[in-house]
């Protein structure tokens, strides 16, 4: 069995639009993520994906739940504070716009370095700048981007720069967010790869965000589903795909678009009316690893 | 909303406008008490000179200038607020009857400069908007920051040089010839000069703001689908653009009533036109309290209602605004 | 068939403080009545460029410099603005990427497409416009019209607002249809939806598409044709078929390579190395030569010509040119499945 980096249990999270009228974006999602896993996490704009990363990283105070990163709660103020350092080090995010969450205004080796100096880190390669060289190299940047600013990189050099600064805290959990939905085709793939290889050969777990089905089938060990705040099913990925059993699932799964002009056009599709969902369901284990949302049938 | 929400809505506005009216009365009659000067000067005027020391010390009693500031506040307050707002010193009037006078000039003059202010703006904003970065919008542009740069005293200066003392037209001050105070046309024939004058001060920073809200708006993408559903420019920027950008225009015009109202006190007085700007240069100089706290009450107010104005209308009449909270489809649970 | 739209060596460039971009180079294609062409290729390929410039909905900083359009056998380049409000709607419309933007905020749904049915019929009585938009939002699949006549566009979500865009493009009974990334800012169930709608409009009223899309995905559920463009160009052309199982240039090899579906079992995706490269100075030959791992001398020399595959195949790659050495395509020549 392998280890449980991260435990969420009964996540819910409330968001007030005002007095009158709240929304509830998370809604009793419960999932594992092991140690050197790459799990993907999908759903339509608003299924509350993003929440979720958010209130992992200690961006939102969820309403109710509890999350526990090696077993610590970080949702607990007392033992957060203990384990401060570690676990602002170990976890690391890495968002969608990468135009807007790099400081325009720094050069990329003070970006990548940032969080070092910060964290009063003594860099493992000597100076701040060499380790970030160091990192510009793994992401598949060579040292003459150092002095650039953000402005002077394309979108898919500056999600690289996004992912040297995560990497330099050397963290266990990645949590990218919507990470390649900016990029154009070639560009996702290689971002993708690197993904991969930075699972692959370094262990990194990871908590992949994305809309991209194609993408996540591709990159991800293991598959959560979310629709309207809730987790409907969750399963190793070849199973999802495979043997889907919620219908929003069956109905997302069918709806992408295959590549192939004559399987495409005569590829029966499910629909999913939104009336159907009932979202009071109970999470049930159905096969061992594979949960699904099950009609509350008392 | 609900009603209670309407009323507590209602409530904030009109505390915020009763606390501001407070404030100001506060300040005013303080700083009118502190400026150095004597008040009775402007009651016995050339006598004052020969008044004893005695006589002088009875005469501040009589007019209780002798108390404490906040003691002569609080009575002026009292009677304030039974409509008492006391005499002018220098007219030997009820203050609401010489501001009664007057007020009605004020309003023409400034009333009529509004809308033409208002409406020309609009027009030529319109018009450059159109001609975007061609002659007429370049031409106006140069041109009106050219103008909006002339101090108003100045201009009315270069004006009655013009057309009352070279040339001849039009009379240079008052508003009305004596003998003509029901004559329309000599009442008109006076307002020409001023009214210009404020209304070419600040006719060009309205109109340079609704073209640059209507350009904004024509770069918005419905601007497109517009042309490419087949509308022509005309509607494109009068059905749409115009639409999109008259709530915020509304607003600033509601906001700006008080700027416009300054100008024309300046102008007033140049032209020595009887309204309340010339009233209330005179009352400062003469430290004639009475009339000078309502004038400077009567003002702030303008500005205060003003301001409130503009900002419920930016608030209502905006959609947008009302309905940023939710769309058909999201999550929404309402308590 | 007359081909209802001939576009000819057009090009256009935008003259921004950097330089001139060479946004569209020299692109020729026909479009024919009733099909879907879809135009394939990565942001910044000049593909928007394009189909605004077709439509003179381009920025004020880009012009059309070259080349000729040709609408039902007329010469439209020259076209005034003037003229072309006579056109647009009529002749041709468009549907934008960002449904969340194309409306105008402040007027309600049912009114922004009366609008656009009284352009090209302004004297229709009231009560028949309005039957008009009703009916309308239905061909879309808006249900409840009638409910919905009055709502503004902050009551609709994105699936929602983009049938209204494409009840306001079809108002006028266009023949051709600017579908520019209709399904790129939406979630994928709706994209679905939307992609079906697209099909049973083109049936149903057999207008002529054209669908730009970066997703090769979409492009395959609803394409009989396929364009494929980069830096500017159109380097490849045919038929679905011909493009998906029988590709020619080393740019759409690329492509196909790098998408994960392809991909199912291999421990990375194939990717094209590099970036595209910038249009201000275009490269002097083939301007994919410098990521194209087959790439030949004269690919950095000269420009690749269109080589005739068969009558409705073409593609630019120097590869295709009889002198050149025989490669096996990476991909294709066999339907994936």
């Amino acid at each position: 069995m392998p280890e449980t980096l991260l435990d969420v249990e009964h996540l819910s999270h409330v968001f007030r639009l005002s007095k009158h009228a709240h929304i509830r974006a998370v809604d009793d999602v419960s999932f594992q993520l092991h140690r050197g896993e790459i799990l993907g996490l999908v759903g339509e704009s608003g299924s509350g994906k993003s929440t979720v990363a958010r209130c992992l990283m200690n961006i939102y105070q969820p309403t109710a739940g509890v999350i526990r990163y090696q077993g610590v709660n970080i949702l607990d103020r007392r033992e957060f504070a203990r384990n401060r350092k570690m676990l602002e080090t170990r976890r690391q995010i890495i968002f969608q716009d990468s135009a807007s969450s790099l400081n325009q205004r720094m050069k990329v080796a003070d970006i990548i370095a940032e969080p070092m100096h910060i964290h009063h880190i003594k860099p493992p390669r000597g100076s701040l700048r060499e380790e970030a060289a160091y990192q510009l190299k793994y992401v598949g940047m060579d040292a003459s981007y150092l002095d650039q600013y953000p402005s002077e990189l394309s979108g898919g050099q500056r999600q690289r720069v996004a992912i040297a600064r995560a990497l330099s805290m050397e963290p266990e959990l990645l949590v990218a967010d919507e990470p390649i939905a900016s990029l154009d085709v070639s560009i996702q793939a290689q971002i993708v790869n690197l993904f991969k290889h930075c699972n692959q050969e370094h262990g990194f777990s990871i908590l992949f965000i994305a809309h991209d089905l194609a993408m996540v089938e591709f990159l991800c060990h293991r598959v959560g589903v979310m629709y309207r705040g809730r987790m409907v099913e969750l399963a190793p990925t070849a199973e999802l795909f495979g043997d889907p059993r919620h219908a929003y699932t069956k109905a997302l799964l069918s709806a992408i678009p295959y590549p192939d002009p004559v399987i495409q056009k005569n590829r029966p599709r499910v629909d999913f009316e939104e009336l159907e969902f009932d979202r009071e369901g109970a999470f049930t284990e159905v096969t061992p690893g594979h949960f699904v949302l099950q009609e509350d049938r008392r | 909303m609900m009603k209670q929400n309407l009323l507590l809505y209602w409530g904030k506005k009109a505390l915020v406008f009763l606390v501001s009216v407070m404030v100001l009365s506060v300040a005013v009659f303080y700083i009118s008490r502190l400026a150095p000067g004597d008040p009775l000067m402007s009651y016995y005027g050339e006598r004052t000179e020969k008044m004893s020391v005695e006589e002088k010390e009875a005469a501040r009693e009589k007019l209780g200038l002798n108390d404490p500031i906040h003691v002569q506040y609080v009575r002026w307050l009292q009677n304030a607020l039974k409509g008492d707002f006391g005499i002018s010193y220098k007219y030997k009037q009820d203050v609401t009857e010489v501001i009664g006078s007057r007020i009605g000039n004020t309003l023409i003059l400034g009333g009529i400069g509004f809308v033409l202010t208002f409406l020309g703006a609009l027009g030529l904003g319109i018009l450059c908007a159109w001609h975007e970065d061609k002659w007429p919008d370049q031409l106006l542009c140069k041109g009106g920051t050219l103008l909006s740069c002339i101090p108003e005293f100045w201009l009315s200066l270069v004006m009655i040089l013009v057309f009352s003392v070279t040339l001849q037209w039009l009379p240079s001050s008052g508003a009305y010839d004596v003998g003509h105070k029901h004559d329309i046309l000599n009442r008109a024939e006076h307002l020409i000069l001023p009214l210009t004058v404020v209304v070419l001060e600040h006719l060009w920073y309205y109109a340079y703001m609704i073209r640059n809200k209507l350009l904004e708006e024509t770069r918005a993408d419905y601007v497109l689908l517009g042309k490419a559903k087949g509308l022509s420019k005309k509607k494109i920027l009068l059905g749409h653009c115009l639409r999109n950008s008259l709530p915020s225009y509304i607003s600033l015009m509601a906001i700006s009533v008080p700027h416009v109202l300054g100008g024309t006190y300046i102008v007033e007085k140049v032209f020595s036109y009887p309204g309340i700007g010339t009233l209330s240069f005179e009352s400062a100089q003469y430290h004639d309290y009475n009339l000078l706290m309502v004038l400077c009450m009567l003002t702030g107010i303008v500005v205060i209602l003003g301001n409130l104005i503009g900002g419920i209308i930016n608030e209502r009449i905006d959609p947008r605004i009302k309905a940023a909270e939710v769309t058909e489809t999201s999550e929404v649970t309402w308590d | 068939m007359e081909e209802i739209l001939n576009i000819k060596n057009l090009s256009v460039n935008i003259h921004a403080p950097g330089g001139t971009v060479h946004a569209v180079r020299d692109v020729s294609f026909e479009l024919y009545p009733g099909e879907v062409l879809a135009i394939v290729g990565e942001s910044g390929c000049g593909k928007s460029m394009l189909c605004k410039a077709i439509m003179k909905l381009l920025p004020k900083s880009a012009k059309v410099e070259g080349g000729q359009i040709f609408a039902n056998g007329v010469d439209i380049t020259h076209y005034s603005q003037k003229d072309m409000e006579k056109l647009r709607g009529k002749l041709f419309s468009y549907v934008f990427q960002d449904p969340m933007t194309a409306l105008n905020p402040t007027i309600p749904i049912g009114k922004q497409i009366g609008e656009a049915v009284l352009v090209h019929e302004p004297k229709l009585p009231k009560a028949q416009v309005y039957e008009r938009v009703i009916e309308l939002m239905e061909l879309v699949g808006i249900q409840r019209p009638r409910e919905r006549y009055h709502l503004y566009p902050y009551n609709f979500s994105g699936g929602m607002r983009q049938r209204s865009v494409m009840a306001i493009a079809l108002a006028s009974n266009p023949r051709i249809l600017l579908a520019d990334e209709p399904t790129t800012a939406l979630d994928v169930t709706i994209q679905a939806q939307i992609l079906d709608l697209l099909k049973k409009i083109q049936v149903q009223l057999g207008t002529a598409t054209i669908l730009v899309s970066h997703d090769l995905g979409v492009v395959a559920s609803a394409a009989d044709r396929v364009a494929i463009m980069y830096a500017g160009k159109i380097v490849e052309i045919g038929t679905a078929e011909e493009v998906y199982y029988d590709p020619r240039h080393p740019y759409t090899w690329g492509l196909m390579q790098s998408l994960p579906a392809l991909n199912k079992g291999n421990a990375e995706l194939k990717t094209i190395p590099g970036m595209p490269p910038t249009l201000v100075e275009p490269p002097v030959g083939d301007a994919f030569a410098c990521r194209n791992q087959y790439a030949l001398e004269i690919d950095y020399h000269q420009q690749p010509p269109m080589f005739r595959i068969s009558d409705t195949h073409y593609a630019a790659t120097w590869l295709l040119d009889p002198r050149a050495p025989k490669i096996t395509p990476p991909i294709g020549g066999k339907r994936n499945a």
